[in-house]
């Protein structure tokens, strides 16, 4: 990113900071909420489908951990919440290395079926320990978040404006961490690995070291995400491991450009805003999703960022993954 | 004793039923090397052209309606072979799984918007007419899915081993640009590889959904349990992927007569095959019956 890349996205932020002076329909607010939780959702996916190239399906996995971490010790045990977005990274993140040691031992195809076996199990085990998660029923009820650190602060966030800003704060800390991860060093293992990974193995670059890093620090981050959909939400259920996450964010990440984070967040805003305003129904919000994700990752692979690229250099763009 | 064989006799038809749909997902895999996330969302499509067909236990011949149905559904097969699979045959396998998972979505949520979110139902007086031993009890319909499972087995590995385009399509499995090169017609064998596998998909319907209900969500666990099957199996290997349908079959239904014995909820009866799975993936990762090459 260059210069004029980080000063745009300062000046957007700050406007977006002023953004509930300005519009006041709180529908709008919780439309902008809901695509900064797509956002960092959809970045967090792409560090390992489009960093790493491994396609996981699991994800919505942990997104759900993230969100009954919060909503059960949240209810029932009361815990500060500043502690419940810790955890539900740290779970989150556990889950992952769970499911990262045997699926790691496939390799495309079977990874990804292996990863969707995973998210499955998960989806029932939420369905059917009732004792914890109450099943279908969900967890109702989850408290307003005070985040507070004793003797320096403490914000209890109530209003829509509120959960507007603590979103805003988790936007910026997802997309720094993720800029900071894929433009470090670790980033160019990354996609090393993603370009040929006997090649990167022979360069001294272990590919199951970093596909778990990607794997592992997307989760944690899903699961911070969930944490903050309990409490935005104050009901958790199993419908928060369902594969329509997944579907929305392949969406999201292959429409953006996979790997391209400008493209992503592009992406995350134009499929949950329009749609939002659009007001389509849900099955035919789908079935239109469906055939938007075939088209385009039949015909535009490299999607909005492909797009944004042939603006500036108004010429043929290589692709990064359709390689002859 | 009679519980436990009755038990087995309904593992063995849910295997069939497995098998049906796993054999033509790794059909599909071996010979044109692609992943068909869409497959379950065949079986619930058979299983609507079935009850299109056969709405109340008439007005043709029940095995007359399952003809049909399985002819629908390789005409559908072909039709998405051409749509779907055609453009992105030579693409990564990022393109390949992202584009099958879109369809099945777009088939679920079509069928819903056709059909309706509540189950339907097919009986036939098949289901309902038993034969009555000392040991067990068995419907003729349970009778006729093994039977004809057994039969689409046979003739399919048949024409698999024996004849010109079955050779041609354990070609292809090997060396698609070698085949391409001694003349053999690699669009046309993929064509025929969707019409197969698609129509089993349209047989098993035919066959499963007069003992079960039929709504728009039913492929998708049978698509995983497929896939299972056909991880547990080796990748691409059809005998294998037909012995761990069979496999998967009678754990589950086991675990549903047995496992309260054993503290297990039945509702976990569906965690089994993926839980199976995992534990073949770690410790023998090629699967129970894989080899390098070949279907």
């Amino acid at each position: 990113m260059k210069k004029s890349g980080i000063l745009a996205g300062v000046a957007l932020l700050i406007a977006l900071g002023f953004l509930p002076f300005v519009v006041t329909t709180p529908y709008f607010i919780h439309t902008f909420i809901l695509v900064g939780m797509y956002i960092i959702f959809a970045l967090s996916y792409d560090l390992s489908v489009g960093q790493v190239g491994v396609l996981s399906l699991a994800h919505p996995a942990f997104f759900g951990i993230g969100a009954y971490t919060a909503a059960i010790l949240a209810v029932n045990y009361d815990f500060p919440p500043l502690l419940c977005f810790l955890l539900g990274g740290i779970l989150a993140s556990l889950l992952a290395l769970l499911i990262g040691i045997p699926s790691f031992r496939l390799s495309q195809h079977s990874f990804a079926i292996g990863t969707l076996g995973f998210a499955l199990i998960a989806e029932l085990v939420s369905r059917n320990w009732i004792d914890l998660t109450r099943g279908p029923m969900g967890i109702p009820g989850i408290p307003r978040p005070t985040l507070s650190i004793p003797y320096l602060f403490s914000w209890k966030v109530n209003t829509l404006t509120q959960f507007y800003y603590l979103m805003g704060i988790l936007v910026a800390l997802g997309i720094g961490f993720y800029y900071v991860l894929t433009t470090s060093r670790v980033g160019r293992a990354f996609r090393s690995i993603r370009e040929d990974e006997t090649l990167a193995a022979s360069a001294g670059v272990h590919p199951l070291k970093y596909k778990m890093i990607a794997f592992i620090a997307g989760a944690a981050m899903a699961g911070i995400i969930g944490v903050f959909y309990a409490y935005w939400y104050t009901l958790v259920s199993p419908e928060q491991l369902s594969m329509y996450y997944t579907t929305n964010l392949l969406i999201i990440v292959f429409l953006g450009g996979r790997g391209s984070m400008r493209g992503i967040i592009i992406g995350a805003f134009l499929f949950t805003a329009l749609p939002e305003f659009l007001r389509i129904t849900p099955q035919l919000r789908l079935i239109l999703y469906g055939i938007i994700l075939l088209v385009a990752v039949i015909y535009f692979p490299d999607g909005i960022e492909r797009v944004l690229q042939r603006l500036k250099s108004r010429g043929k763009v290589v692709s990064a993954f359709e390689k002859e | 004793m009679d519980i436990f064989i009755e038990q087995i006799l309904n593992g063995l038809t849910l295997g069939a039923q497995y098998a049906l749909i796993a054999v033509g997902l790794a059909l599909i895999f071996g010979v044109v090397e692609i992943v068909n996330f869409a497959h379950g969302e065949f079986f619930m499509l058979g299983a609507y052209a079935f009850a299109m067909v056969y709405p109340y236990d008439g007005p043709i011949p029940y095995p007359l309606a399952i003809a049909l149905a399985t002819g629908i559904m390789v005409l559908f097969g072909i039709g998405y072979e051409r749509v779907v699979i055609h453009p992105i045959l030579d693409r990564t396998w990022h393109t390949q799984i992202v584009a099958t998972l879109a369809t099945s979505i777009i088939l679920i949520n079509g069928a819903i918007i056709v059909w309706g979110t509540t189950p339907i139902t097919t009986p036939t007086s098949w289901a309902k007419t038993t034969i009555q031993t000392p040991f067990f009890n068995i419907s003729y319909q349970r009778i006729a899915v093994l039977a004809i499972t057994a039969t689409a087995f046979l003739v399919l590995h048949l024409f698999i081993q024996k004849s010109k385009t079955g050779k041609a399509m354990r070609a292809m499995s090997q060396n698609r640009e070698a085949c391409a090169v001694y003349g053999i017609n690699v669009r046309k064998i993929s064509v025929l590889t969707f019409a197969i596998s698609s129509g089993l998909t349209g047989l098993a319907a035919s066959l499963i959904s007069p003992l079960f209900n039929i709504l728009p969500t039913m492929g998708v666990l049978v698509t995983l349990k497929a896939f299972a099957a056909v991880i547990m199996g080796g990748f691409g290997r059809v005998s294998g992927a037909i012995y761990a349908s069979f496999m998967i079959g009678l754990t589950e239904a086991l675990a549903a007569g047995y496992g309260h014995h054993l503290n297990i909820d039945s509702a976990y009866r569906d965690a089994f095959p993926f839980g199976m799975m995992i534990l073949v993936l770690l410790f023998r990762p090629h699967g129970l019956f894989g080899k390098k090459v070949g279907i």
